[in-house]
């Protein structure tokens, strides 16, 4: 298996360059550094492209600067300097009231799963339809198609404490599919999970992905990372030190 | 708009539902607040009624001369009666004021003294209540240039006493009622932002799916507004239950008072309803606002 280490400075200007022809980029990055309040810079000069249909794992220790990259995605954050480009589209140009709609071209996945403990699977599911104004009829159809993708049209009418830890994020995913969503971000989604349930939830994400929705899952995971040889960007001290196709979880050599 | 607003109601209502027990603790409080609130408005409308009451026996008195004709009595009372600051003119004629002594007398107990008399020594008299005690001048001035008038009583000094205390006590009044109305404010704020708080996780998964301010915003202000007149209904319930015993047992201290009691009703009834309305969506509002897009 070949990989190609992709240097950072060679990322000219990401908008103008697709990455290869055909395909659009989903998510850029340029440049891109936050700075909280308390002076602490949890990313410092990110270049980042994603082009829609990749499969891409980030990696990198506690406090990388992992989640603050994923909150700037789905602009729960704004950049301090540098722009954020999801689907040509500038977050930090967004006006308030288009947030929610870009946020449905995004599915989320954590590691709690944030499912409502007082919902039942598809009422969870459908809940995500419920609460962005889609019309009635057409949220029962579409909420048994995610059910059936992750494999849970049984448990629909279960709570999620009468679930295992897999069903439950596999409930989480089905939530965050039932959009159609362009990108799916996942937050270390087996960090609660054992190794064998930990490969069911990846080969998930890996159906979701060959359908041709992107894929972002932050991980600690290496075994996956290592064995997978997809595309892994590593984070350290909110830097990017390693964007390599077909790596593993740590650095060669 | 018709789909948005059913579907804030109904997730209003499974919100009021789903977490009972918390929202029969906000009810609760917010019942007690408005108690509170209404209890002392109350308090405060009968201290207002008692000190008008204490007021309008301040009135000016102006005694007649005995050679005054009917005809320039009637003209002076017609005169005074069209003043904007009067509210009553009685004439009191010398058989009256006599008859008032005497009954005046009697009720001390002492003897009457009158009929060793072989007339009249009382002068028939005016009487002015005004609508503010303060406002005597004009009425004095033209009461005193009257030639039909021998002698108007100085109520200077006694108005002067009788306005420094009503005066104090409308303030202390109204600064505790202003008190307790910011207390009770807070406290129920601070009640449904708990309430808020405790489905934060609702509201994060709600703005993770992209769902509008308006969809996130709208259901909690519905429960608050829920909430809010649940507290008032049973605030109002409770008061009109508690007023037949309670009126008959204050009934002679309310006869006495210029109160009337369908006006009160009325305010307490807008009182509570505005408040319990107005502060359940206030603080619904104030709370989610910390969760919408900044």
């Amino acid at each position: 298996m070949t990989s190609t280490i992709v240097e950072r400075t060679s990322v000219p200007d990401a908008l103008l360059q697709p990455t290869e022809p055909g395909r659009r980029d989903l998510l850029v990055l340029n440049d891109v550094t936050k700075r909280f309040p308390n002076g602490r810079e949890a990313l410092r000069d990110v270049d980042l492209v994603i082009p829609e249909g990749d499969f891409v794992f980030l990696v990198g220790p506690s406090g990388a600067g992992k989640s603050t990259l994923m909150k700037l995605i789905i602009r729960d954050e704004l950049a301090t300097s540098g722009e954020v480009y999801l689907d040509g589209e500038n977050l930090a140009r967004l006006p308030r009231r288009r947030v929610p709609h870009v946020r449905r071209k995004i599915g989320t996945v954590f590691q709690d799963f944030k499912l409502l403990p007082t919902k039942t699977v598809r009422e969870n599911v459908a809940f995500a339809l419920e609460v962005t104004g889609t019309p009635r009829g057409r949220i029962g159809p579409a909420v048994e198609r995610a059910l059936r993708h992750v494999g849970l049209s049984q448990q629909a009418e279960q709570f999620p404490r009468q679930l295992s830890g897999g069903e439950q994020q596999r409930t989480a995913i089905a939530r965050a599919l039932v959009h159609d969503p362009r990108l799916v971000i996942a937050d270390e989604p087996t960090g609660n999970l054992d190794p064998l349930i930990s490969w069911e939830i990846i080969q998930l994400l890996l159906r979701i992905n060959e359908l041709g929705v992107t894929v972002l899952m932050a991980t600690h995971d290496a075994d996956i990372v290592t064995a997978l040889r997809k595309r892994v960007v590593a984070l350290e001290e909110g830097r990017v030190i390693r964007d390599e196709l077909g790596g593993g979880y740590h650095r060669r050599g | 708009m018709i789909g948005f607003l059913a579907f804030s109601v109904s997730r209003a209502w499974q919100g009021f539902w789903r977490n009972v027990a918390m929202s029969l603790a906000a009810t609760a409080t917010m019942t007690l607040m408005l108690l509170l609130l209404a209890g002392f408005f109350i308090v405060q409308n009968g201290l207002l009624a008692a000190l008008s009451f204490v007021e309008q026996k301040v009135e000016v008195e102006a005694d007649l001369r005995d050679t005054a004709t009917a005809v320039e009595i009637a003209d002076l009372e017609g005169r005074i009666e069209a003043l904007p600051e009067v509210r009553e003119v009685t004439y009191i004629s010398k058989e009256e004021a006599l008859r008032r002594f005497q009954e005046a007398r009697a009720a001390q107990g002492e003897e009457d003294l009158t009929r060793y008399l072989d007339s009249n020594p009382l002068h028939a008299s005016l009487q002015v209540k005004l609508r503010d005690p303060t406002d005597f001048g004009t009425v004095m001035d033209l009461l005193r240039a009257d030639p039909a008038v021998e002698r108007v009583k100085n109520i200077t000094d006694l108005v002067d006493r009788v306005v420094t205390v009503t005066d104090f006590l409308r303030t202390a009044g109204l600064a505790i009622l202003a008190v307790i109305g910011a207390i009770v404010l807070f406290i129920i704020i601070n009640t449904i932002r708990l309430a808020v708080v405790g489905r934060a996780e609702e509201i994060e998964v709600m703005r993770l799916v992209g769902a509008s301010d308006a969809f996130i915003r709208w259901p909690f202000v519905f429960e608050g507004a829920l909430v809010g007149l649940l507290g008032a209904v049973i605030t109002l319930a409770t008061i009109a239950a508690m007023a037949e015993p309670l009126g008959a047992f204050m009934f002679d201290f309310f006869r006495v008072l210029p109160i009337r009691v369908g006006a009160i009703a009325r305010d307490v009834s807008l009182l509570v309803l505005g408040s319990g309305l107005g502060l359940g969506i206030a603080g619904a509002w104030i709370s989610v606002r910390t969760y919408l897009i900044r």
